[in-house]
């Protein structure tokens, strides 16, 4: 059955027809085209597919898409804005924080929600926030350093670029 | 606008009078330097695109229809209900592609889809292509498959006691069909230096499956166009070789093939053959004339494996009373599962790739590949090698303690060296493996806890050798390994064409290192096109550790031309000689007087006055007499080595057997690092991996040939909370022919995380768990055991003295 | 990617409503409020009803908050907000400890504490996919008529795995039912039945619409153990929860112990007051508990570790339970 429905995506509504049984992963994706979000697990295992619903990290492909009607949602996508990436894109970029890419977007989307909650975020701290974000490539340790360094840019009212000696 | 208002653009973006000078100084402008990579902001904004994020006009959904059983004979299949459902458009069985396939040209024993039995629980038997990916799945349920089941085996010893049910035909009448691969090789007289040994240590090691884990399932998509042209967009590691493979069993000639391979989100190994779908969506595609795509579901990923093979590994190990090793002889059963995949590589390799970083007196190794029913074995991060080097320095290890020698030490006195051979004649030139020892050992003050630190606290070593590319390709060839193609345009963007697969370990980005180094162009006037077979001249794809190496050689093969002939333009105009003219900064310019320079753009445009359109290839092959001199003598064989150290220092936990691996210490030498920031993150990748198999990762099956646990919740990956610290710390030794010295990093730093972790446990609580996974059963039942023995006197009291037995005995 | 099987989805705002869409689609309707254990299970095709009733639109299913003596958590508060929420934190912190263990961190934002009473029983041969179970051959949980981790076994003993059900027994919680033909009030202890095919007394058109926790006595000391092979994202694969009720400073007067993620049903450790009632809490105590837990403990090869093994962690659990409860109550002194 096919069920209209109006979606908030980083900060565009959309009306659109979607099969009442998809995700909000399958709508992002194969829907309206927001391809950033990715699938990993099938099943809410791995974390790739984590979207901000009211600015709360959410496994996207295990969320029934009408649970988020009426709430906005974020992807990667929407954490850049006019005046360029994200503090934490650009950290990831600069640490080398993402090797095949493919968990960046659901980390990125974890990240920012703590960023958003905690100014100076300890180690543990940052650990315990991507605890449900699975990457296979990084050992997570440069995944960690971007986290610090887009925080302490965003402490000082600087850009992470700022802050690195090349 | 004119031209002269392009210029002022390129100036203010070009390096300033005092950095010119600087750059004078220095011998790289950006080898060497922490610098971004090509794809990092398309990767942290969400905009690379991975195959599953292409959609075509028109395109169906395919599905693969997958045996419930482990081994059967397929009597017949009825898709007719299947092709009578609403929206399904073809379906097709092992009947339409009847052509055997197989990474290796001697091993191709598997079919796109079977054609007259299944071999393992997963195995794909027919495939549906539909409107939609539900309508696929709706059609598999209603294809009929009638199997007549015959004797499984998962247990390789079991397949190799009884040949009666062969998985596979037998290579000659009266072999045993079970056998998939038989390596023995011996170098040096070993019975008699083993005789002659002062000490000699024995174990028996088993290494469990595990698998890559890649978080990108596979997908691919497959057009066959109006005019009979096939391109397949594939989550691949090896584009030339799916090229190839797809025109074989297709039977298409293959200048009409077409493979691009998209961004891949991660590979390790997992993504280095043909798969079914590969084969799958291109052949739904000729029948249906519309692109077709087939994306696995994780538990698929888990069926089509290729991971590590399980191997039960005896080894006895000899040396003198000073600690130099005389003899090695190696015992090896390995579980190949359903397939041959690079499993011939595979046995050589579990004998071939040990003998370094360490001299040897002599060598022998006897490897048997089997074939069990269950997904096939293949090749996954430090290919064939992790598993005998966990035997091999654990082995180590109780060669020390028996010796009463430091375990670095023994390691120093058994060094290799540089410029030499080792036992099974591979010419070896750069070696830091002695410079590794030493960092770590000073890093981790290792002196102040070896043996020293409290019970349940310890410190272990590892070391180990790995390559940098293979030296033959996998079908034998004269032709290069790599190649590269630049084309230079007059805005000063020059272009990358190489069929190199970049998997996220960063290949795009070396490539586009070595042109800004090569021509001085900033970064970002360089695009890289790779992994398209159309575009782009051949290199043999993302594994043995050979991209940067060959295809960064290449590069700079085809870069220097350019610059040669860009000197050569702008001297002629300065009228000085070509030597003097430097390319970098974004300039042309005077070594003896950097005011007189010119933007980079107006250089390459006197060049292409000069001598026509700018374009030029570069060519690597590896050099061909640097192997044993033996059959097998040159697998194994590459043209640089790399060496890695690791110190572990862990906490077990006596009562429950759980290890915390706290760090790692990584020394690793790559020869020279082109990007620290890339060979870190390969360091630390490859020791998350190798610490992930060593405490958590398990690749197992039920009894019924059923796969234990084929999802992302039960095959146990570490979190961010269970992985260690790590220090990652580069040694360059500066190899002759890397380019500009450098040597792989992505495989090499996983191999010593497995036996540091085992000697560090060791250390911990006096128990040496021989068997992968070290979870914590296993080591609880290890401690627990060693309490009886201790408690009877049959052991000394492990790091406590007799007061302190108090510690509770948990178990019954 | 896992497809789910077609489905309508209802989104009612009140309490009523939903109960009589419950009502209406009996036997192929289910409800759903964080979705994070039904979502995963529909993948597998493990429950394929025709209507979802989701109840996290639900106003009255919200809150956390003291009423009458007790303290009310609304069935679809998230699990974050429980291991959060102040009231939590101050009366039950070994409950706002047990709702931060539970899986990852998106998982507790989207998962309800009433989701989480109501969580399905797993098992190595259960939570697979369609596939796999049917090269299987089925079980009797779901689709066949054997057991594959009891031979010739007729009961399913899939493993309770929740995380805060045993911590909520212990603070002698009951949970609020409601349906159309009106509510009720059970404790939490006897909510769950010994039956792995469904081991809850909730009728499948009734829905948990609240937990209810009794103000805890002065100096109650608790404590939740967790074992699993992960720091994160795992289910428990042995849970142990204690609440010891102190007469005095020193002196015990009862001891609740709950120990689960083993078999069907929480366990309820007996016999623990003739042990410990009246006596002081010393060394000699714990080893009698852990020595009963150990007794009542009889972990069957539901997942894939070793029996044995889980065994003994019961009583390295429970004395790691205590060691807790002696080492916060010294850091309060």
């Amino acid at each position: 059955m096919i069920e209209v429905i109006e979606l908030t995506v980083n900060g565009d509504r959309h009306r659109i027809g979607v099969p009442s049984h998809y995700t909000l992963l399958e709508t992002l994706r194969y829907v309206l085209g927001y391809t950033g979000s990715k699938q990993g697990c099938d099943k809410g295992d791995c974390g790739s597919c984590t979207v901000l619903v009211d600015g709360v990290p959410t496994l996207s492909c295990i969320l029934p898409v009408q649970e988020a009607v009426g709430h906005e949602v974020t992807t990667v996508e929407g954490l850049a804005g006019p005046d360029g990436p994200h503090a934490l894109q650009d950290a990831f970029d600069i640490c080398g924080a993402a090797q095949c890419g493919f968990c960046t977007p659901g980390v990125l989307i974890a990240a920012a929600s703590l960023l958003r909650q905690t100014e100076s975020p300890s180690r543990q701290e940052i650990k315990t926030a991507l605890s449900g974000n699975l990457c296979r490539c990084t050992g997570y340790t440069k995944i960690y350093e971007a986290v610090e360094l887009a925080a302490r840019a965003a402490r000082e009212g600087r850009k992470p670029s700022e802050l690195v000696q090349r | 606008m004119k031209l002269e208002d392009l210029r002022d653009k390129q100036k203010e973006r070009a390096a300033s009078d005092e950095e010119l000078r600087q750059a004078l100084e220095r011998e790289f402008q950006v080898i060497g330097r922490r610098l971004r990579r090509t794809d990092g902001l398309s990767k942290s904004t969400g905009r690379t695109v991975y195959t599953d994020d292409i959609v075509l006009p028109g395109m169906l959904h395919g599905k693969i229809l997958r045996s419930p059983h482990p081994h059967a004979h397929i009597k017949s299949i009825d898709a007719s209900r299947a092709l009578a459902l609403d929206g399904v458009h073809a379906v097709i069985t092992g009947s339409d592609m009847p052509v055997p396939y197989g990474i290796l040209p001697w091993t191709r024993d598997e079919h796109a889809l079977c054609v007259d039995k299944v071999r393992y629980v997963g195995d794909g038997v027919a495939a549906v292509a539909a409107v939609d990916e539900e309508t696929a799945n709706r059609a598999l349920e209603l294809i009929e498959v009638e199997y007549e089941a015959v004797r499984h085996y998962l247990d390789p010893k079991e397949a190799l006691a009884d040949p009666e049910t062969p998985i596979h035909e037998p290579h000659k009448p009266g072999e045993n069909g079970n056998v998939s691969k038989r390596v023995h090789l011996e170098f040096g007289d070993v019975d008699r230096l083993m005789e002659g040994s002062e000490v000699v240590v024995e174990s028996e090691y088993y290494f469990e499956g595990t698998t890559h884990t890649a978080i990108e399932p596979h997908c691919a998509i497959g057009y066959y166009d109006a005019s009979g042209k096939l391109t397949v967009w594939s989550a691949t590691q090896v584009p030339h070789y799916l090229h190839r493979e797809l025109a074989r069993v297709l039977d298409l000639d293959v200048a009409r093939v077409r493979v691009i391979q998209p961004a891949v989100g991660g590979a390790f190994g997992g993504k280095s053959e043909p798969f079914d779908l590969e084969f799958c969506v291109a052949k739904l595609s000729m029948a249906t004339g519309r692109p077709v795509k087939i994306l696995y579901t994780r538990e698929e990923v888990f069926y089509a494996h290729r991971g590590r093979h399980p191997m039960l590994m005896r080894y006895r190990t000899g040396a003198d009373r000073s600690g130099r090793i005389k003899a090695v002889d190696a015992s090896t059963v390995m579980d190949g599962g359903a397939y041959s995949s690079f499993g011939l590589v595979t046995t050589y390799y579990s004998g071939q790739l040990v003998t370094m970083p360490y001299a040897m007196e002599s060598y022998r190794f006897d490897s048997t590949r089997v074939y069990t029913n269950k997904p096939c074995c293949g090749p996954k991060r430090g290919h064939g090698s992790v598993q005998p080097r966990f035997a091999i320095e654990v082995q180590l290890d109780r060669l020390a303690e028996a010796l009463g020698v430091d375990p670095i030490e023994l390691r120093r006195i058994n060094s290799l060296g540089s410029d030499t051979r080792s036992v099974n004649e591979f010419r070896v030139t750069s070696n830091g493996f002695l410079e590794c020892l030493e960092a770590v050992e000073a890093a981790s003050d290792w002196t102040n806890k070896y043996r020293r630190l409290p019970y349940g606290r310890g410190v272990g070593v590892a070391g180990s050798c790995y390559i940098s590319g293979t030296n033959y390709p996998i079908y034998p060839n004269e032709m290069p390994q790599s190649a590269v193609q630049l084309q230079v345009d007059r805005s000063g963007r020059v272009t990358v064409f190489c069929g190199a697969s970049e998997i996220g370990q960063g290949s795009d980005s070396a490539l586009a290192y070595i042109v800004a180094e090569e021509l001085g162009v900033p970064l970002d006037y360089i695009r890289v096109l790779s992994a398209d077979t159309d575009l782009t001249p051949v290199d043999l794809g993302a594994y043995s550790s050979r991209e940067t190496f060959m295809c960064g050689n290449a590069c700079i093969a085809a870069a220097r031309q350019i610059k040669e002939q860009v000197r050569q333009a702008v001297g002629e105009a300065w009228g000085c000689r070509s030597k003097q003219v430097a390319l970098a900064g974004g300039w042309a310019f005077d070594v003896r007087d950097t005011g007189q320079r010119l933007p980079i753009s107006e250089a390459f445009n006197l060049a292409e006055a000069r001598f026509g359109t700018l374009g030029a290839v570069g060519c690597y092959n590896t050099p061909k007499d640097i192997h044993g001199d033996y059959r097998g003598g040159t697998i194994g064989s590459s043209p640089a080595y790399s060496f890695t150290a690791h110190v572990v220092e862990l906490a077990v936990d006596p009562e429950t057997g759980f290890v915390e691996v706290e760090k790692i210490w990584i020394a690793h030498d790559c020869g020279r690092a082109l990007n620290p920031i890339l060979v870190e993150g390969q360091m630390e990748g490859s020791a998350y991996m190798g610490f992930a198999e060593a405490i958590l990762e398990e690749h197992i099956f039920k009894e019924s040939g059923l796969h234990n646990a084929p999802s992302l919740l039960d095959y146990k990956i570490p979190t961010s909370l269970d992985t260690p610290e790590m220090e990652s710390l580069i040694v360059e030794s500066l190899d002759p022919e890397g380019p500009y010295g450098a040597k792989e990093a992505g495989e090499g730093p996983l191999h010593p995380s497995i036996p540091a972790i085992a000697n560090a446990i060791y250390d911990a609580v006096g128990v040496r768990p021989d068997r992968l996974p070290f979870s914590p059963p296993r080591v609880w039942t290890a401690i627990q055991a060693r309490r009886v023995r201790e408690e009877a006197g049959e052991l000394v009291l492990w790091k406590r003295e007799p007061r302190e037995t108090a510690l509770p005995v948990t178990g019954d | 990617m896992l497809r789910l099987h077609p489905y309508r989805y209802h989104r009612p705002r009140e309490l009523a409503g939903a109960l009589e869409l419950l009502k209406v689609h009996a036997g192929n309707v289910m409800p759903i409020a964080g979705g994070t254990d039904l979502m995963p299970n529909m993948k597998h095709r493990l429950f394929t009803p025709g209507h979802l009733v989701s109840l996290k639109g639900v106003e009255g299913l919200y809150g956390i908050e003291e009423r009458d003596g007790e303290i009310w958590i609304g069935a679809c508060e998230s699990l974050t907000s429980v291991a959060s929420a102040p009231l939590v934190k101050r009366y039950y912190p070994s409950l706002a400890f047990a709702a931060s263990t539970i899986a990852n961190p998106m998982i507790r934002n989207q998962g309800t504490i009433g989701g989480n009473l109501c969580l399905d029983t797993r098992c190595t041969y259960y939570n697979q996919t369609h596939f796999w179970r049917q090269a299987l051959g089925f079980c009797l949980k779901r689709d066949g008529d054997v057991c594959h981790v009891v031979k010739g076994g007729t009961r399913c003993v899939a493993a309770h795995s929740a995380d805060t059900p045993p911590v909520l027994i212990t603070l002698g919680a009951s949970a609020d039912l409601a349906s159309t033909e009106g509510t009720r009030t059970i404790g939490v202890e006897e909510f769950f039945t010994a039956d792995g095919v469904w081991n809850t007394a909730r009728k499948p058109h009734e829905v948990v619409t609240r937990v209810r926790l009794p103000k805890p006595p002065a100096g109650l000391r608790t404590s939740y153990q967790k074992l699993r092979e992960r720091k994160s994202v795992d289910f428990p694969i042995l849970s142990v929860a204690l609440a010891v009720a102190m007469a005095d400073t020193d002196t015990v007067a009862s001891i609740s112990l709950v120990v689960s993620g083993l078999g069907a049903k929480p366990r309820t450790i007996g016999q623990l007051d003739d042990i410990a009632a009246g006596r002081q809490l010393d060394a000699g105590i714990i080893e009698a508990v852990a020595e009963q837990a150990y007794r009542q403990c009889h972990p069957l090869a539901n997942i894939i570790v070793d029996s044995d093994w889980r065994r003994a962690m019961v009583r390295v659990y429970v004395r790691r339970a205590f060691r807790d409860i002696q080492s916060k109550s010294e850091a309060a002194a």
